[in-house]
């Protein structure tokens, strides 16, 4: 596996090299350290599971070159889950410098058992006592200089989220570093029986393979073969191993009914809760934490479910009422002043007509189109950052467990489905935190229904033309339909594609924490900027595309002759029962395949008015413009202000009567094309359409095969058109919104 | 549509048709901005 490389900044005259491997338990807080050292931008998330593979930042120190290595989270080196194996394979195969080790000191014991097999690698280590601050205010007492006697390391406490004790954590790893033979630490003794069988085995291995010292540490090589550990075994390669195994720990194996692994556990968590014991002082008096007085309402059986809708709710609301005065605004100002401008600088370079029109009816009306949802877009990814860095997150998967156990996967599997809502991509990769290939295929197959990012304009456009006054309330409904569909389809799936038993969740529940302002931009951005990088680059392609196929064959007078035009018709037929059944609303769910957004891009093209108006009166100037541009702006940041403590709704949004002077508002138009019942029918249609082509090529990269991407093509082409139906035609029966 | 048009509509699209070809297939579904992705 690769590592991603997230951060490096220019090298100068470096001296040395200094290689760091950042190891802890899930949610200690490595990503929020090495963001904090690097000054890099690694994905963080107050919930166990965010960091899915390696990750590298790089940064330069005093004529060194440091690398941070940023492990998945685990809880042991033990081959069961694809984190751990990710952690153990770079320790022990690529052997760094110098290993940080990040303890979540509120949960020390815990996470002393990964210090203790961390110990066993012999890398020199540096063991960083994160989340101290939170330990002192709980009362904990840690006695640092007995640890560092203990476990013959430097301990440096440390709160990554602050940048406290990160200095002094770098120093002692740059030392470790370059001293290794006087930074090893000390091997903890699991007891007579194991060290001596441990020492039988590794003298007959070396003995027969002396090569295999080179390559494994001899003591932990060891102990994974007394374990039976599979992967150590094939890599070491050494016929008769078994046999060597079973005649070293002969003993063993009859005192433990041949189970050394369990042996071998229960012997390293007598050592970390040993050291737990001597080195932690705990206040007497236990006061009931803010989090479990929150956890007791929020993780409570019969208002854990009813709260997280709310809290979803809070979130679309706040989204459309912060978001939707800038929105317009960039409406007004690309449809307006930014369309004026550039037709006239493409004038003056003397462009032929039909590039004019390229420019302004293709590019800046598909792209611009969608770049006008850019505001709802990063308000939206703003309140997930918050929901994820509050720790609120991992209780939404704790809260969904029984619902997820209905259709055979635990809460687990929610964690991916929660991040489909920003984007579906991220998401199917971060099905390989599954350790069953099973529940990875399934939860795969239904994170295209958690609605994502980039059908957030297509909802947007529609929910502005038509429910204005409820748009949190109707956004909110489309996403709970694709949760609701999910556990469905799930319950489905279970009784014919995946017959089996549901595990056990177990699932650690981070502290809530208020994230700071600083991380919340950081990764607002991080989510935000993938839209920015998308229009930039294939939703301008598929703008230039449509906008050549709209005016093929050359000259063609209208649209709907067209080459587009054509093939819009020859589907359209297909959505009639729909209430969307035309030429227009074909074309851009076909064009909307490569990229949930495209659609309205497309729309934004395919309603430019064939004929243009020359406005009244002469063009404002460029000054004029501009003034109105800022004016423009500063209104729209009072109205969010205003919306945010307004119960009323969005006042932005309905108050759109008015066009822009270049060309009607694509919204303007939707109001008179589409019914509101129509427009509930066209957004449960994109909701749940087929993913788009590179949640496609994720699917086939994530698990090497077609098979399940074309599973999700036909069920969910098949859902959607017939929920389309269902509420087109239920809703003209029962006269609602037709 | 003279000589000098056609031949910068065929630069376009097919700058175009590249642009789709690098961002959609050739990176497997890599997703730009998604850290968490693989």
């Amino acid at each position: 596996m690769k590592t991603q490389m997230a951060a490096v900044r220019p090298l100068v005259a470096v001296e040395r090299s200094v290689r760091i491997a950042v190891a802890g338990n899930p949610n200690s807080g490595k990503s929020t350290l090495i963001n904090s050292l690097a000054g890099s931008r690694l994905h963080v998330g107050n919930w166990p599971g965010v960091t899915v593979e390696k990750k590298e930042a790089a940064f330069e120190r005093r004529g060194e070159r440091i690398a941070l290595v940023d492990l998945p989270g685990t809880y042991s080196l033990s081959p069961y889950t694809e984190e751990e194996v990710i952690a153990r394979d770079y320790l022990v195969q690529e052997r760094p410098d110098v290993i940080i080790n990040v303890v979540d000191v509120t949960n020390l014991e815990r996470n002393l058992y990964l210090t203790v097999q961390l110990l066993e690698l012999e890398i020199p280590i540096v063991v960083a006592l994160n989340i101290f601050d939170e330990a002192e205010k709980k009362g904990y007492r840690i006695d640092v200089p007995a640890m560092e006697q203990a476990l013959g390391v430097r301990i440096v406490p440390t709160v990554a989220t602050k940048g406290t004790g990160l200095d002094a954590l770098l120093e002692a790893a740059t030392e470790a570093a370059g001293n290794p033979s006087r930074h090893r630490p000390r091997r903890l003794h699991y007891g007579g029986d194991i060290e001596a069988a441990a020492e039988a085995l590794m003298a007959e291995v070396l003995r027969r393979s002396p090569g295999l010292a080179e390559k494994y540490p001899e003591r932990w090589m060891a102990f994974k073969l007394l374990e039976g550990d599979r992967c150590v075994i094939e890599a070491a390669g050494l016929p008769g191993i078994e046999t060597m195994t079973a005649r070293a720990a002969g003993h063993l194996h009859s005192a433990h009914d041949g189970d050394i692994e369990s042996l071998m556990a229960d012997a390293r968590y007598a050592r970390a809760a040993g050291l737990a014991r001597e080195i932690l002082t705990k206040p007497d008096i236990r006061k009931i934490e803010l989090t479990e007085k929150i956890d007791r309402i929020a993780l409570n059986r019969f208002l854990g479910i009813p709260l997280f809708l709310a809290a979803m709710w809070l979130v679309f609301k706040l989204t459309f009422d912060v978001s939707a005065p800038f929105a317009d605004w960039l409406d007004a100002v690309t449809a307006g002043p930014f369309t004026r401008w550039t037709r006239v600088l493409v004038g003056l370079v003397r462009g032929p007509d039909w590039l004019i029109s390229l420019v302004t009816d293709g590019v800046i009306a598909g792209v611009g189109s969608v770049l006008v949802f850019v505001p709802v877009i990063f308000a939206m990814m703003f309140f997930i950052t918050f929901l994820e860095g509050s720790g609120y997150m991992a209780r939404a998967a704790f809260v969904m467990d029984r619902a997820m156990h209905s259709m055979g996967l635990h809460g687990k599997s929610f964690i991916p489905m929660l991040l489909g809502f920003g984007c579906n991509v991220p998401a199917i990769y971060a099905t390989r935190t599954l350790e069953n290939p099973r529940d990875k295929a399934l939860t795969a197959l239904l994170i295209p229904l958690m609605s994502c990012g980039a059908r957030l304009p297509v909802y947007v456009l529609f929910v502005g033309a038509f429910f204005s006054a409820h748009s949190g309330t109707v956004l909110w409904s489309l996403y709970v339909m694709g949760i609701v569909l999910a556990v469905l389809m799930g319950i489905l799936f279970k009784r014919t594609l995946f017959r089996g038993e549901s595990p056990m969740f177990i699932m650690e529940l981070p502290p809530y924490r208020m994230p700071s302002g600083r991380s919340l931009m950081i990764h607002t951005w991080e989510k935000g900027k993938h839209f920015l990088l998308k229009a930039g680059t294939y939703i301008l392609a598929v703008s230039v595309l449509v906008w050549f196929l709209l005016n093929l064959p050359w000259g063609v007078e209208h649209k709907k002759d067209s080459y587009m035009g054509t093939v819009g018709q020859a589907v359209a037929p297909v959505f009639k029962p729909l209430g969307f059944g035309t030429w227009e609303a074909a074309s851009s769910l076909i064009a909307g395949v490569i990229a949930k957004e495209i659609v309205v891009g497309t729309m934004g093209e395919i309603y430019v008015p064939e004929k243009k108006e020359t406005p009244a009166g002469p063009a404002p100037s460029l000054s004029a413009d501009l003034r109105e541009v800022g004016t423009s702006f500063v209104e729209a940041g009072q109205k969010a202000f205003t919306n945010v403590f307004s119960t009323a709704g969005i006042a932005s949004i309905s108050e759109k009567g008015e066009s822009p002077p270049e060309r009607e508002s694509l919204r303007a138009v939707m109001a008179k094309t589409y019914t509101p019942l129509s427009a509930y029918a066209f957004m449960t249609f994109v909701l749940l359409y087929m993913p788009c082509i590179v949640a496609a090529a994720a699917f086939k990269h994530e698990f090497g095969t077609w098979k399940w991407f074309g599973v999700a093509f036909v069920y969910q082409t098949i859902l959607a058109w017939g929920m389309a139906f269902i509420i087109y035609q239920g809703g003209k029966f029962f006269g609602i919104g037709g | 549509m003279g000589f000098v048009d056609i031949v910068l509509a065929g630069l376009i699209v097919g700058g175009a048709v590249y642009l789709l070809y690098r961002s959609l297939w050739k990176k497997k579904g890599y997703c730009h901005g998604c850290d968490s992705s693989g």
